[in-house]
């Protein structure tokens, strides 16, 4: 027994001392062949993607005749898990699509720097911010995502409100608020289960709220939480929640898509979606009618600010490391952000195209509003936060709605976490 | 100890040996024999160990070796720390993370409603046992549930469990204020362990039911003939003759609720509301998944395994016990 035991704190000791190899291999290898990509993805397995795809390797054969491409579809629910073990054992895909933001900056570590390879796209496509970190830009962006405040305009002539003109102050909103729960729907459709809806919060209400000053250093990473316009982004929330503008149960409500659903279904007037993929303008076309759905300013709080459409680079395609070559599969990347892939990309699935030069009319006034307001946008506040600070943001959340914390303990804890990253 | 036993056994080929020798009567033909059972010995020595090596090759290749890997990984750093060693900091960092310590606190909170985990089958099959009516309906109604998987179970209470749903509808009709089942953290737990208990009572209840049919029916007829109401029929002969069925029950219902609630947890709160769902599995999951910090849930990894070898371990005990009394 004792000789067993002294084995065991050999062991363990042993163990902890070297503490030697890693969790994720920092050398690698090279995946797939010279004369072969391969494409990780969770898109080009959809029908709606296939035109998309189609074009894309079109224009890459044009360039590299003798190369072949192969896309892999993984499941979107277990994309970063696959992900993170094709890394860790340092083989895997050459070109990789990721969502902008902290998915993407987390895992630089993997990728190729495309700066020399995509500067002819730089004017042409919008979003790059978004899958950039240290300067150095990781992934060419295909389509953009953004947080629009979309409204319902038959409830509002339900309300008695003028659809064309709908509020334009915080005060204005909160009567008209009123006035749609009199009229027997609430005011915003909220899903909060996951954690995200605060998120679409923030970025969507952030630049009615906080200065271009605070704005543009929140970006940079000078984030003050301290400030009284931050904390007043948190207390109206907590506010909205307490005023019963939103769905009942919002901390059990899946954004996906039970919250589209109410919005849809008109039980709620607002609702803060997306710019692209789920959720978005094409989405609430097919139930409420182009006509009906309409896109709106956000309601500006502090006075002086300027509301602005908070938007990034949606989804990316970035090249590995470990890949043989990094100029054709640059090229690649390149293909799958060409006009015309692009354009198939944005008729067939319903995404505002990263590409400004598609026209988009025929998509009815919401996404017309949309990307006229793309010029004027900024990137979105909680793209620039870490993964760690989005999740303990969530948790949050759910605390000020069901009134378990105070909004200065959310700040103080919120800072610690960005700090911390 | 079988260290202890197993040394006596190599050790009289030695002294054969040294027999002959120490004597000095050593003939050709006494040493030949001595040469011959000297090789019959080694081979009989070897026999064993070549005969466990694939068995035990296969475990150490595809069990032990990935898991000292993964033990040895939690004691590297994740991001900008990447295969640095960094000694104890991620087990530092987890007893910090007040995440973790409610995934921990909620796998306490699991061994508390054990009991009554394994309550409800052993009540229920006690009733199909004592031939209520429809007993024979039920025996298959209760069954049904373990054959849905969790997703779609998961799925089902969501809608059922809803804010705006069903049960929130009949509790109006009779004039209960409507609660958030999912969205409330002081409820979310119990409401998913009530499902998963749900979903998978069925097959405690198939044991149970075996262990019925081991049970003397003389015993319950001559406590009927005294006079014993059924409370103390439970109480006093159906416990008692069944308690090897129960522990085995209670082990077995453990180690499920433990190491299968991710599905339900994943479809019906994603670890919510405010985080009062976790469980160290769902913990792991996030850390290596979506915060992509593999180290860390290496090291959470290694902590689940602790708890699960210490249930493991009681698990045996209780058993052994129960071996001892039959």
């Amino acid at each position: 027994m004792k000789q067993r035991a002294l084995w065991s704190a050999v062991l363990v000791a042993g163990l902890a001392l070297a503490g030697c190899g890693s969790a994720t291999d920092s050398d690698s290898s090279s995946g797939g062949s010279e004369e072969k990509l391969v494409v990780w993805d969770w898109k080009s397995g959809e029908a709606s993607a296939a035109p998309y795809i189609e074009k894309a390797k079109a224009d890459f054969a044009k360039k590299h005749p003798n190369v072949t491409v192969e896309f892999v579809a993984q499941p979107f629910d277990q994309y970063y898990t696959l992900l993170g073990a094709a890394i860790q054992s340092g083989k895997g895909p050459d070109v990789i699509l990721f969502n902008g933001g902290g998915q993407i900056r987390d895992r630089v570590d993997a990728l190729a720097p495309l700066d020399e390879y995509v500067a002819d796209d730089r004017q042409r496509l919008a979003g790059w911010d978004a899958f950039t970190k240290d300067g150095k830009i990781y992934a060419g962006p295909v389509t953009l995502q953004g947080h629009p405040i979309y409204y319902n305009k038959a409830l509002y002539e339900r309300a008695g409100l003028d659809p064309a003109s709908p509020a334009t102050t915080w005060t204005e909103f909160v009567a008209d608020c009123a006035a749609i729960a009199r009229a027997g729907a609430k005011c915003f459709a909220l899903g909060n289960k996951e954690g995200v809806g605060i998120q679409f919060w923030l970025s969507a209400l952030a630049s009615g709220i906080l200065t271009a000053q605070e704005y543009d250093d929140w970006i940079a990473g000078r984030r003050d939480w301290n400030s009284a316009n931050v904390k007043r982004v948190f207390q109206l929330w907590q506010e909205a929640g307490e005023a019963g503008l939103n769905n009942d149960g919002a901390n059990s409500t899946a954004m996906f898509n039970d919250s589209f659903a109410l919005f849809q279904s008109s039980k709620a007037a607002h609702v803060i979606g997306l710019m692209s993929d789920v959720g978005h303008w094409k989405d609430f076309n097919e139930f409420l009618t182009p006509g009906k759905l309409g896109v709106m300013d956000t309601p500006v709080v502090t006075a002086g600010t300027t509301p602005s459409l908070p938007y990034d680079g949606g989804i990316g395609y970035g090249v590995a490391k470990w890949t043989k070559d990094p100029k054709v599969a640059a090229d690649l990347v390149r293909s799958l952000t060409s006009t015309e892939a692009l354009k198939a990309f944005y008729a067939e699935a319903g995404a505002i195209a990263a590409d400004s030069t598609i026209d988009v009319s025929q998509a009815g006034p919401a996404a017309a509003t949309i990307v006229s307001e793309i010029k004027g946008g900024k990137p979105a506040l909680h793209v620039a936060l870490s993964s760690k600070t989005l999740d303990l943001m969530g948790r949050l959340s759910q605390q000020l709605l069901s009134g378990s914390i105070t909004v200065d303990e959310v700040v103080k804890q919120l800072a610690a976490s960005d700090q911390a990253g | 100890m079988p260290i202890g036993n197993a040394q006596p056994s190599v050790r009289p080929a030695p002294a054969g040996r040294t027999g002959p020798a120490r004597g000095g009567l050593s003939t050709e033909r006494a040493g030949n024999r001595a040469r011959r059972s000297r090789g019959g010995a080694r081979a009989e020595r070897f026999a064993p160990y070549i005969l466990v090596a694939p068995a035990v090759l296969i475990i150490v290749a595809l069990r032990l070796y990935p898991l000292i890997l993964g033990v040895n990984f939690s004691f590297t750093g994740d991001g900008v720390r990447n295969g640095l060693a960094v000694g104890l900091d991620n087990y530092r960092e987890l007893f910090h993370d007040p995440l973790f310590r409610t995934a921990l606190g909620n796998v306490g909170l699991l061994v508390l409603l054990l009991p009554v985990a394994v309550a409800i089958p052993g009540l229920l099959a006690t009733f199909i046992y004592l031939r209520v009516p429809g007993h024979r309906f039920y025996r298959g109604v209760y069954f049904f549930p373990a054959v849905l998987s969790p997703v779609i179970v998961g799925a089902i209470f969501n809608l059922l469990l809803a804010f705006d749903g069903p049960l929130n509808a009949v509790l109006a009709s009779v004039g209960v204020r409507p609660v958030d089942w999912l969205g409330d953290p002081d409820v979310a737990m119990f409401m998913v362990v009530g499902v998963h208990v749900w979903a998978t009572f069925g097959m405690a209840l198939v044991v149970f039911l075996a262990g019925f049919a081991t049970l003397d029916a003389a015993l319950l007829d001559a406590a009927r003939v005294d006079g014993a109401s059924l409370p103390q029929v439970i109480w006093h002969v159906i416990v008692p003759g069944l308690s090897r069925t129960i522990q085995f029950v209670f082990v077995t219902t453990l180690i499920g609720m433990l190491t299968s609630m991710f599905g339900l947890l994943f479809v019906m709160t994603s670890g919510g509301p405010e985080g009062s769902t976790y469980l160290p599995e769902y913990y792991i999951w996030i850390q290596q998944g979506q915060m992509n910090r593999p180290a860390l849930a290496s090291a959470a990894s290694t902590i689940l395994f602790v708890i699960m070898i210490v249930v493991g371990l009681l698990q045996i005990k209780l058993l052994k016990r129960a071996g001892r009394e039959d």
